[in-house]
């Protein structure tokens, strides 16, 4: 349902995410896992259109959502001016010269009216809006950010009615039995200023669950928890597991992480070091960096 | 001299009247300022380059000019080079409103600045768009967290007011002025007309100060 391939992210000179790629099947539970700073976050928020990729491509249910990448399509590159140039040149085979322009990163912005009308008939084909995918894809932060000045309700339905527009009654209903599913319906009424860290972060996983989205991002759900209240969260998080929902989460809870994935993704330093299911991953870690990361955090 | 204040007794009325229009030119001011500076505040924070420069320009002449001046070139200057004509109340009016405005933006412009990003991202990932972002999430809690500095803006503009006087409105302060021509008293209007303002802003401050309990009590999501 996601597939993200070789994805690139720098801030300035920060490389932070450098080839990744990774395909999330429907319905799958994936946890991905890693040291602060490995680019969990960034790769999340990529996935919901919140960063810009430098390079790759992400496609969600079959469709791109970012820009086309010109690297990842050698038809497009034998179109570029580059390509012909050194084509004309001679001496190379085809598959070293898209080597060579892929690993020099020789492309530039304009490289000819052909190689523009590919990347264009790319997107044409399967370009996929950005209010399209924020439809299908929730996100849960870290710190919840409720809008502070709405009621819990408010939270929960101004999406559905200004976005979707769906009738408020509809909204309301739904927005019930989802707080009722968190066990947050009787704070239905109050302002989040007024609710524990918990509460906060059941009423944020309801309300991205009030858009129907097919998939959800959960960007450490409970590290900004004080202890007490990280099961509650858990438990919520767990029984959404469950029901079919796909889902990519970010977390630090290994215990939680063996028990509700199908896949565990390790990341380090924004190279996907490892991705397997977790009952191998935890006991037979292949890597060097994922036996170190796991003796610390274990 | 002795003081009499019995002399007031009869512009009573008149007292009234020109309070009733200190305060019309303050209020219309204020809200026309208020919807100024939504706008303005929205350039101010805006990425694109010549809204910024225009809103940053638009502040520096209202900064750098005496109001004084301004209400001169409003009321006199404008209409000979453009044939547009004002009364003294719109001359006014239009005047303090740009001016306030310039101030009220820029402290909107904080109070945006001032939101967690973490607020957009969940409005964006919700799938938001930016004028509705604005409208219901960033402009209610900037607007929320500027009222204690808008009210000192209220403040500023019911003493600016008195500037109208110059160009002919009576206010309370002109009416002070038309009693002292008719009595030849100038302490007993003056003083009534010192204790309506300082009483005005006392209350204002007040309000203001029980705002910024409120707004520095309310906690984030
Ligand atoms: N908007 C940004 N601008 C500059 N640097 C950023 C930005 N976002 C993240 N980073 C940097 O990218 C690196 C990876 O961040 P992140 O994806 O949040 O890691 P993780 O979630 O794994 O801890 C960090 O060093 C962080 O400082
Ligand atoms: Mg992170």
């Amino acid at each position: 349902m996601i597939e993200v391939k070789n994805l690139y992210k720098s801030f300035g000179s920060l490389q932070v995410l450098r080839g990744l790629s990774l395909n999330v099947e429907d319905g799958q539970v994936v946890s991905v896992i890693g040291p602060s700073g490995s680019g969990k976050s960034t790769l999340l928020r990529s996935i919901n259109l919140l960063e810009q990729p430098t390079y790759g491509e992400i496609w969600l249910d079959g469709k791109l959502i970012t820009p086309p990448d010109p690297y990842l399509h050698f038809d497009v590159i034998r179109a570029s001016n580059t390509y012909k140039k050194l084509k004309a040149a001679g001496g190379k085979s085809d598959e070293e010269l898209i080597a060579d322009i892929k690993k020099n990163d020789l492309l530039k912005k304009h490289e000819g009216s052909e190689y523009a009308a590919m990347l264009k008939d790319i997107t044409g084909k399967n370009f996929q809006s950005t209010n399209e995918v924020r439809e299908k894809v929730g996100m849960v932060f870290q710190h919840f950010n409720l809008f502070p000045h709405m009621t819990v309700l408010d939270n929960m339905i101004y999406a559905p009615t200004t976005v979707k527009k769906i009738p408020k009654d509809q909204a309301i209903e739904r927005a019930k039995q989802l707080l009722d599913s968190v066990g947050m319906l009787e704070k239905i009424d109050v302002y989040p200023g007024t609710l524990s860290g918990g509460q906060k972060q059941r009423v944020a996983i309801a309300r991205a669950l009030c858009m129907e989205p097919e998939a959800v991002l959960f960007d450490e759900p409970t590290s900004a928890l004080d202890p007490e209240m990280v099961k509650e969260v858990l438990d919520v998080i767990k029984k959404l597991a469950t029901t079919g929902i796909t889902m990519v989460l970010v977390t630090h809870e290994m215990g939680f992480a063996r028990e509700v994935s199908d896949r565990i993704c390790f990341l380090d330093q924004g190279i996907l070091i490892e991705d397997a299911p977790p009952e191998v991953f935890f006991s037979t870690p292949k890597s060097e960096r994922a036996r170190i990361f796991l003796d610390k955090v274990l | 001299m002795k003081l009499d204040f019995s002399v007031i007794v009869g512009y009573l009325p008149m007292f009234g009247n020109g309070l009733l229009v200190t305060l019309e030119v303050t209020f219309c001011s204020l809200f026309f300022a208020l919807l100024l500076s939504i706008p303005l505040s929205l350039c101010k924070i805006s990425n694109i380059k010549p809204l910024q420069a225009f809103a940053t320009f638009y502040t520096s002449i209202f900064r750098g000019v005496p109001i004084l001046v301004q209400v001169f070139m409003m009321y006199f200057g404008i209409p000979l080079v453009t044939g547009l004509r004002f009364t003294a109340f719109a001359a006014g009016t239009i005047v303090f409103a740009m001016n306030s405005a310039a101030y009220i933006s820029e402290s909107m412009r904080g109070g945006i600045l001032a939101i967690d990003r973490g607020q957009y991202e969940a409005a964006m990932a919700l799938g938001v768009h930016y004028p509705a972002m604005m409208k219901d999430i960033i402009l209610p809690q900037a607007i929320k967290s500027v009222l204690p500095s808008l009210i000192n803006e209220f403040i500023g503009l019911l003493k600016n007011t008195t500037l109208i006087a110059s160009i002919g409105l009576v206010d309370i302060l002109r009416v002070g002025q038309l009693i002292q021509g008719a009595t030849y008293r100038a302490f007993e209007p003056f003083f009534v007309i010192s204790l309506f303002y300082y009483v005005l802003v006392m209350c204002l401050s007040y309000l203001g100060k029980v705002l910024e309990r409120r707004v520095n009590k309310s906690d984030r999501g």
